[in-house]
């Protein structure tokens, strides 16, 4: 119980202390951070001794907050406080000129405090809850330098896409907690037959949202205008975890048709991710289309039916990404870009970071005895094992060559003769990496002793597989080393850098058919007002245009629909701003050109106000006088 | 007789303050006036919790102390003095002052009528008293704007009043009483039902400003003083739920009115948002905003009788409701009416821009607000309810509500292009009355988020 409340308060009274006192901002991150690592080591111990540490909470009737420290949550919430502990020591090197530490390093523990919430949760409620807060905190650090260009439309679009997921969990939730009376999630995962299948495929679609599935990876990318730190923290073992996270956790409840669909996701996201992150010329964006195909390993592993391969898979990225993120930090600190061409030599100018950056990438790559290696030959075996193995097979092995060539070029770019400004030494940004890039390099022999705390110790795989995961890691690393992605990708370059036309996939969905509707809208608008018009409008009644608060309103909700299109596809909010202005100031004059001799007061429209009001209470009695027709 | 007059003690309260607030505002003591209407209110408060627990009716049946009208009193009297203290720091000093309080006074005793009423006459004079006192309280100002809000609502209070009042004739006709109790006896009776309850939805529908009933609304709300406005949009909207579910949980759903009122919900939360997108004038913003709540709300009288979470949603996301509305316009009484007006607040005046920021939040339902807990409340009824296909539709709209309210939030975090530190606006500094009334809101929505347990359920 009180290691529960030193892992979840210590974070959140530390960020709100941040914000209290708006000094030694530091200080506080470190000690809410390290508290909460103590916290987590202690949950971890008592699930060890088989001494669960779980806490109810009387909240809501009927709904209570559970709070669980299986060995499963525990080990997850030891892995959060772990990466933040080190981004935290890392992030007060990286943020020491920021002006505005105090708000960062605030919303960061906050952020921490959601994600313990989260990951300890045993109820779907509070589940919920602390899925939307971190999505929210998520809006907040992507958006921190929101006085840059673009920075404020990533961090919009980032909420707004995981947010329209979230759609499936509150469905999947409100599902769950309908069939089995109970909101705890242990009970729920007893839920068989169709409500289980129609859950697990909601939960995937959350799953997809919060962990940037195809055809959802677009806003990963683009939350790379926050700072570095925070994608150390949240787009590598927090926030886009939590999608992996929930599958996992709802792995008992699965049925065979959700497994499909999650590893057909999955594999479809390692292949396509993959590819993107061999096209892309910004490292950071590299970093994050990675991490996009690793969580679709992941997935892949899930759909094989072996959530526990997932979750080592999990772990070892966690270090591995959180490490490459940092060390990325570090180039962009020197050349103040994260544009690889303009990181071409950074790695030569301070050989310790890139070494470390290097045991990192070939963590994974998946070369032995790394991390990575012993997590992706358990998804590798899994694969195979499984019943769909011919097409799961190929989709792993192509994501982990892609891994490989990645990661190859990367390390080539950062290798490359050229010279350019060092800034002088960075030792707390390098002791936060270096602690990471120990665990990247050491964590897999930990497995098996996780594994036995797990309680499901994984078979030990056929031969073939570590021979077959060592070739495509190597393999896939001297493509990426000797190989020009131009070159290695050919006519699939352009397709790749574009996101393969669906780095607007869900602008497609939405924005477009919403853009289309509104021209229709306007189309008939058009007509009807015109039909109107001639219907007998006489001069006096022309004047009404000035008034008509409420058409203009139709007219602005229409435009509302082609705004949201237009703030999902172009992104800045500001230029979403002016259209919306320019729309409605456009017909605003059209307006007063119209009604220009009209009078300021008229009460005639109210009369087709009603009149839209009869044809509502017609519509009601319609319905009403039905009614025996489908009861 | 006296047991029926003790269990009214909180409305009768109300009615005496009410006449004493008009005997002094006749001697020009405006402050003596809201004096009396604070001390009323806050008394009939402490009074109503001494029966929370009945549940009886009074006056033959005609009118109902039970748990619905109990915590309707606990949630709308409260929100009535916190109203009233907005109005006093909008209009202070200005000609007929006193006359706004005891107005206020006189159409929250209408509301507690709506939500108690056990009987359609006692409904009809609900409706009739919250109407007539806020047609006065929109036209106010006696400018243009004022003038055309408050025709605009009287023309609709109107036409609806005598749909809904020709209407529930016909219920009377079809059992043979005006109590809602006898409901029951309609069985098979189909165009009588439904010519009742397309009245009663007519009526209230008005009230709650639902679509497309809810024409008046913007205009009502941006013709009359902000406190007004912001009073009009949660006390009377409230209390027409409540009266909803008086009514309503006494019909056979097999009438059909949940399906007919799950759509109008499902057209009034996305038919608002839609609206609020295009809006540059908060108050107006705010008006279609509160529309699209009411589509919230209304989830929750769609699964009364069926769902054990329809009742306390209600409850729940009322209070809440009434908090966080209240709580948004009182920011936008300090800051200015116009959406630039917010630009750079968030950093010239901390506490007003971190305030706005918890009744937005709280309005898009992000949690631990008390906002969200409603919600929540809802989506579980409606859910068991059988109407997953509104909860869902429900969900979609919040992310329509994180466009309205973010598109308010970014801007109040963004240094203006100008000087810095310089506000937009020409509002004054915060008076006491104002400062009041945003620290029990916020604390409110925040507070009673975390606290969530103390609820009813």
């Amino acid at each position: 119980m009180i290691w529960l409340a030193l892992a979840l308060l210590a974070p959140l009274s530390a960020g709100l202390a941040i914000f209290a006192f708006r000094r030694a901002p530091e200080a506080l991150a470190l000690a809410g951070a390290g508290l909460a690592l103590v916290g987590a080591l202690g949950l971890i111990a008592g699930a060890a001794r088989a001494n669960l540490p779980a806490a109810v909470l009387p909240f809501l009737p009927d709904l209570a907050i559970r709070l669980v420290a299986d060995p499963l949550t525990a080990t997850l919430a030891l892995l959060v406080a772990v990466v933040a502990a080190m981004v935290m020591i890392f992030a007060t090197g990286y943020m020491a000129r920021d002006p505005e530490r105090v708000r960062f390093f605030g919303t960061m523990l906050i952020f921490l405090a959601a994600m313990e919430l989260l990951v300890l949760a045993g109820d779907w409620i509070t589940l919920l809850a602390a899925w939307e807060l971190i999505g929210f905190a998520s809006y907040l650090l992507i958006g921190f330098w929101h006085r840059r260009d673009g920075v404020a439309g990533a961090a919009t679009r980032a909420f707004l896409y995981t947010r329209s997921a979230d759609l499936g969990l509150y469905v999947a939730a409100f599902l769950l907690i309908g069939v089995a009376g109970t909101s705890e999630i242990a009970a729920t995962l007893a839920t068989t037959g169709a409500p289980a299948l129609i859950a697990g495929l909601l939960l995937l679609v959350a799953a997809m949202g919060k962990s940037a599935q195809v055809p959802m990876q677009d806003w990963l990318m683009r939350a790379m205008a926050g700072p570095t730190p925070v994608s150390a923290l949240l787009h590598s073992a927090t926030l886009v975890a939590a999608g992996a996270i929930l599958l996992i956790r709802a792995a008992p409840m699965l049925p065979g048709g959700a497994l499909l669909a999650i590893a057909a996701v999955g594999g479809v996201t390692t292949v396509v991710a993959g590819l993107m992150a061999l096209a892309e010329r910004d490292l950071k964006r590299l970093l994050a289309a990675s991490t996009a195909s690793q969580y679709g390993l992941m997935l892949v592993a899930i759909g094989a039916g072996a959530p526990v391969a997932a979750l080592l898979h999990l772990i070892a990225h966690s270090a591995t990404k959180s490490a490459l993120f940092l060390g990325a930090g570090i180039f962009q600190h020197d050349r103040d870009s994260t544009d690889l061409e303009a990181l071409a030599g950074a790695g030569r100018a301070r050989p310790a970071i890139l070494a470390g950056f290097a045991v990192a990438a070939l963590a994974l790559a998946g070369i032995p005895p790394l991390a990575a290696y012993f997590s992706k030959d358990a998804i590798l075996a899994a694969a195979l094992q499984s019943p769909l193995a011919p097409w799961l097979l190929p989709a792993a092995l192509v994501g982990s060559l892609l891994t490989g060539a990645y990661m190859g070029r990367a390390l080539k770019a950062l290798w490359a003769e050229a010279v350019g400004p060092t800034l002088g030494a960075v030792p707390v940004m390098a002791a936060g990496m270096g602690a990471l890039v120990v665990l990247a390099a050491t964590l897999g022999l930990s497995f098996g002793a996780l594994e036995g705390l797990l309680g499901a110790e994984l078979p030990k795989p056929p031969l073939a597989v570590p021979v077959m995961g060592l070739a495509v890691g190597l393999g896939g690393l001297a493509l990426g080393w000797k190989v020009a992605p131009t070159r290695l990708l050919g006519p699939l370059l352009t397709p790749a850098r574009n996101g393969f036309a669906l780095r607007g996939g869900i602008d497609a969905l939405i924005a477009r058919p919403a853009l289309a509707l509104a021209t229709l809208c306007e189309r008939l608008e058009a007509r009807m007002l015109a039909a109107l018009r001639r219907l007998g409008l006489s001069g006096l009644d022309l004047g009404h245009w000035l008034n008509r608060g409420d058409d203009r309103t139709i007219g602005a909700a229409i435009f509302g629909i082609a705004a949201l299109g237009l703030a999902l596809g172009a992104g800045a909010r500001r230029t979403d701003a002016e259209i919306i202005d320019r729309a409605i100031f456009g017909l605003v004059d059209r307006s007063v050109a119209l009604g220009a001799r009209a009078r300021r007061l008229q009460s005639g429209f109210i009369h087709r106000e009603l009149a839209l009001t009869v044809a509502g209470i017609a519509l009601v009695i319609g319905i009403l006088l039905a009614a025996p027709l489908y009861l | 007789m006296q047991h029926d007059l003790t269990l009214l003690a909180p409305e009768l309260l109300l009615a005496g303050a009410a006449m004493l607030m008009v005997v002094a505002e006749m001697a020009h003591a405006a402050r003596l006036v809201l004096a009396i209407g604070l001390v009323a209110l806050l008394a009939a408060t402490g009074l109503t919790l001494g029966f929370l627990d009945a549940d009886t009716t009074v006056f033959g049946g005609t009118y109902r102390i039970d748990l619905i009208a109990g915590w309707a009193k606990l949630i709308l009297l409260p929100g009535t003095a916190l109203a009233l203290l907005m109005a006093r720091a909008e209009i202070a000093g200005r000609a007929r002052e006193g006359s706004v309080y005891a107005l206020i006074m006189l159409v929250t005793l209408g509301a507690l009528m709506l939500s108690g009423a056990g009987d359609m006459m006692v409904l009809v004079i609900g409706v009739v008293m919250t109407g007539i006192g806020s047609f006065a309280l929109v036209a106010w100002p006696r400018d243009d704007a004022a003038t055309e809000g408050a025709m605009k609502y009287l023309v609709f209070g109107a036409v609806t009043g005598s749909v809904m009042i020709y209407g529930l004739t016909f219920w009377f006709g079809g059992t043979g009483s005006t109590l809602f109790a006898a409901l029951g006896r309609l069985d098979g009776q189909t165009l009588v039902t439904v010519a009742g309850l397309v009245a009663l939805i007519v009526g209230l529908g008005y009230k709650a400003a639902l679509v497309p009933f809810h024409f008046w609304a913007p205009d009502a709300y941006d013709g009359a003083p902000v406190s007004v406005a912001a009073y009009l949009s949660v006390i009377t909207k409230v209390a027409a739920f409540f009266a909803f579910a008086q009514a309503l949980r006494d019909l056979p759903r097999e009438a059909g009115w949940p399906l007919a009122l799950a759509l109008i919900a499902a057209a009034t939360m996305t038919y608002g948002y839609l609206a609020a997108l295009a809006q540059t004038n908060l108050v107006r913003l705010l008006a279609y905003s509160s529309v699209a709540q009411s589509g919230y709300l209304l989830m929750g009288v769609v699964a009364l009788g069926v769902s054990g979470f329809a009742v306390p949603g209600l409850q729940i996301f009322g209070g809440a409701y009434v908090a966080m509305n209240l709580g948004a316009f009182a920011v936008v009484m300090a800051a200015g009416r116009a959406l630039g007006d917010l630009e750079g607040m968030g950093r010239a005046r901390p506490w007003l821009g971190a305030a706005m920021v918890v009744f937005l939040l709280s309005l898009t339902g992000i949690p631990p607000l008390f906002g969200f807990f409603g919600k929540l409340y809802l989506f579980t009824a409606a859910v068991e309810a059988g109407y997953l296909w509104l909860a869902v539709i429900g969900i979609l709209n919040s992310v329509l509500a994180l466009g309205v309210y973010l598109r308010l939030v970014v801007p109040m975090y963004r240094s203006p292009a100008g000087a810095p530190g310089q506000t937009g606006g020409p509002a004054a500094p915060a008076g006491l009355p104002l400062r009041a009334v945003l620290a029990l809101c916020a604390a409110a929505t925040v507070g009673l988020g975390v606290f969530a347990s103390l609820l009813p359920g």
